[in-house]
């Protein structure tokens, strides 16, 4: 084909661009295909298969066996609940918190970069730090939190392993690493908003309230729902904080989703179950995710 | 809001905003405190507040519990795999931008990946990894981080590209430069501060990542993560040597997040508020 169009400047420049497509894409294409599409495939695959550690190969096929079997597991529903509320209560109680510092910190300026540094710093950690420095603190006996409350009369509780308490120990947690999120990027629209809506609307006599919830809530619709859209995703994965506050327990009661199919693939060792749970995972994140893809298209666009 | 406040509720928002700091960096700063007093003062209840300071605890990581390891470990899989995820990321975005026929479809594509909870991953990379023998290698953990980093770093490289007009690209080849010349000498250098801040996020995101750690590294690619979290349950909670180990770990990420703290915003939502 090359010679027989030698001289045709159409050719020529086709094949230049198959030279770019080669040197500029195929390395990432590869790669992608590597680590994200074969996986995946796998996955899937391995979703309809009794596939099991304990012996070689995919196992027999079961068709969407796994799939039924999994969502008649009330140890799996209860690991969706668990984690549906999980994510309900800390993206909502975070988005509050975060809303509120961030709209103290966009109405100074003396300090503002100080407390900002120091307020986003949780958010950098690994959830493993994390985990371990509120295991340390909120420790019953040697923990600085139950002495504290000693002094002022609160009797010390045992916050991890009380079942009444674990998770709304682990929410807090969550939430102190993550309200810095909220603040970051909530105080970043904040401080590009328009001046003058709010100097025309003070001069109308509006109250402070009035501007925020005429103005600002509207003005920053945007960025409200990237914040609570992306902040749900994450929270829906939860897993590292779990492994190392609870391990899913007391019981199973702060036993979220991530941890649950972890447990089933590793030590169960039902990578077939595993893997339908992974996917039922999937169709959880995916109206969120295409919700956000599809309010920052029309953002960026 | 733009109102002029009364002294009354500038005073007021100072305090409620130290509070607030507090809440954030008095546990940082106790952890902090308890990795620089001996093991013994360590389990003190009520604590002993004019304990003196030391060291010892960060001397006994290092040198006992071969921390220097891990770190070492911590630092060269995180450094390799966002390299890796530059050199071949930078060069697609670039070409996903400017020459791909369906350029919405592929970055949506690529979006679409990040949204994937890593459990989902890590199952078959694991069985992957092991079926080829390659667990408790460094290749291992380097190519499986690729999974996030890679499309992350071509995500967010988009939007740098977009931001160069095209008229300079057209410019350069009407000028004769082959499209890798005009890529190399021209475009490259100006993307360079969006490179770089991309790069440091994908490092920090490395350096934190647990579960794929967890399930791919042995005694000798163990992770910082991984090792505190395994020197949590070891021998008992050694309470001093946790909190010294737990410094050596966020202390690094401390550091880089204050250093690209301008493109923290864009870095975390995945480019969608600027």
């Amino acid at each position: 084909m090359k010679s027989i169009h030698k001289h045709s400047g159409d050719s020529s420049i086709r094949t230049a661009r198959r030279k770019d497509f080669l040197l500029f894409m195929l390395p990432s294409l590869i790669a992608l295909m590597l680590v994200l599409a074969i996986p995946l495939a796998y996955s899937l695959i391995t979703s309809f298969f009794d596939t099991n550690l304990k012996y070689q190969g995919l196992g027999e096929f079961r068709g969407l066996q796994n799939y039924i079997e999994v969502l008649k597991d009330t140890y799996f529903t209860e690991s969706v609940l668990t984690t549906l509320k999980f994510t309900v209560c800390v993206v909502v109680l975070e988005f509050v918190v975060g809303l509120v510092i961030a709209l103290l910190l966009n109405n100074i300026y003396k300090a503002r970069n100080f407390f900002f540094t120091i307020i986003i710093v949780p958010m950098m950690i690994t959830p493993i730090a994390v985990g371990l420095i509120w295991r340390l603190l909120l420790h019953s006996d040697l923990g600085i939190v139950n002495y504290l409350l000693s002094l002022i009369g609160i009797s010390g509780k045992a916050w991890l392993a009380d079942s009444s308490l674990a998770l709304g120990t682990v929410m807090f947690i969550d939430i102190w690493q993550n309200v810095p999120y909220m603040v970051l990027v909530i105080l970043a629209g904040l401080v590009t908003l328009p001046t003058e809506p709010y100097e025309a609307a003070a001069i109308d006599g509006a109250s402070r309230t009035q501007s925020f919830f005429r103005l600002t809530v509207p003005m920053m619709m945007p960025t409200f729902s990237v914040v609570l859209l992306l902040r749900s995703i994450t929270a829906l994965k939860t897993y590292d904080l779990i492994f190392v506050l609870t391990r899913g327990g007391p019981g199973t009661t702060t036993e979220v989703i991530s941890y649950h199919i972890y447990q089933q693939a590793f030590r169960y060792l039902e990578i077939g179950k595993a893997s339908a749970m992974s996917y039922l995972l999937l169709l959880l994140i995916v109206p969120i995710a295409f919700l956000f893809i599809r309010i920052s298209r029309s953002r960026t666009t | 809001m733009y109102k002029r406040q009364t002294k009354l509720e500038k005073v007021l928002t100072y305090i409620a905003l130290t509070v607030i700091m507090l809440f954030f960096l008095l546990p940082l700063l106790w952890i902090l405190r308890t990795s620089l007093i001996t093991k013994v003062e360590a389990y003190k209840i009520p604590p002993n507040w004019m304990a003196s300071l030391t060291f010892d605890n960060y001397i006994s990581i290092f040198k006992d519990n071969t921390f220097g390891q891990y770190f070492f470990n911590s630092f060269f899989i995180a450094l390799a795999s966002t390299v890796v995820s530059v050199l071949l990321g930078a060069m697609s975005a670039y070409w996903i931008v400017r020459c791909a026929r369906r350029s919405d479809r592929m970055k949506l594509a690529i979006l679409v990946t990040q949204m994937i909870p890593p459990v989902v991953m890590v199952i078959p990379l694991s069985l992957i990894v092991k079926g080829l023998g390659l667990d408790d290698s460094y290749i291992a953990l380097i190519v499986a981080y690729l999974s996030f980093n890679l499309p992350y770093v071509i995500w967010m490289l988009f939007s740098h590209y977009e931001s160069i007009p095209r008229e300079l690209d057209d410019a350069c080849a009407v000028d004769g430069c082959t499209r890798a010349q005009t890529y190399f000498k021209v475009v490259l250098p100006l993307v360079m501060p969006g490179i770089m801040s991309t790069a440091v996020y994908s490092f920090i995101v490395s350096w934190n990542e647990f579960m794929f750690a967890l399930n791919m590294t042995g005694l000798k690619t163990r992770t910082l993560p991984v090792a505190i979290a395994s020197l949590d349950t070891q021998q008992g909670v050694m309470i001093a040597e946790l909190c010294a180990a737990t410094i050596v770990a966020i202390l690094p990420v401390i550091f880089l997040s204050i250093f690209i703290k301008k493109y923290l915003v864009q870095g975390l939502t995945f480019g969608s508020v600027k």
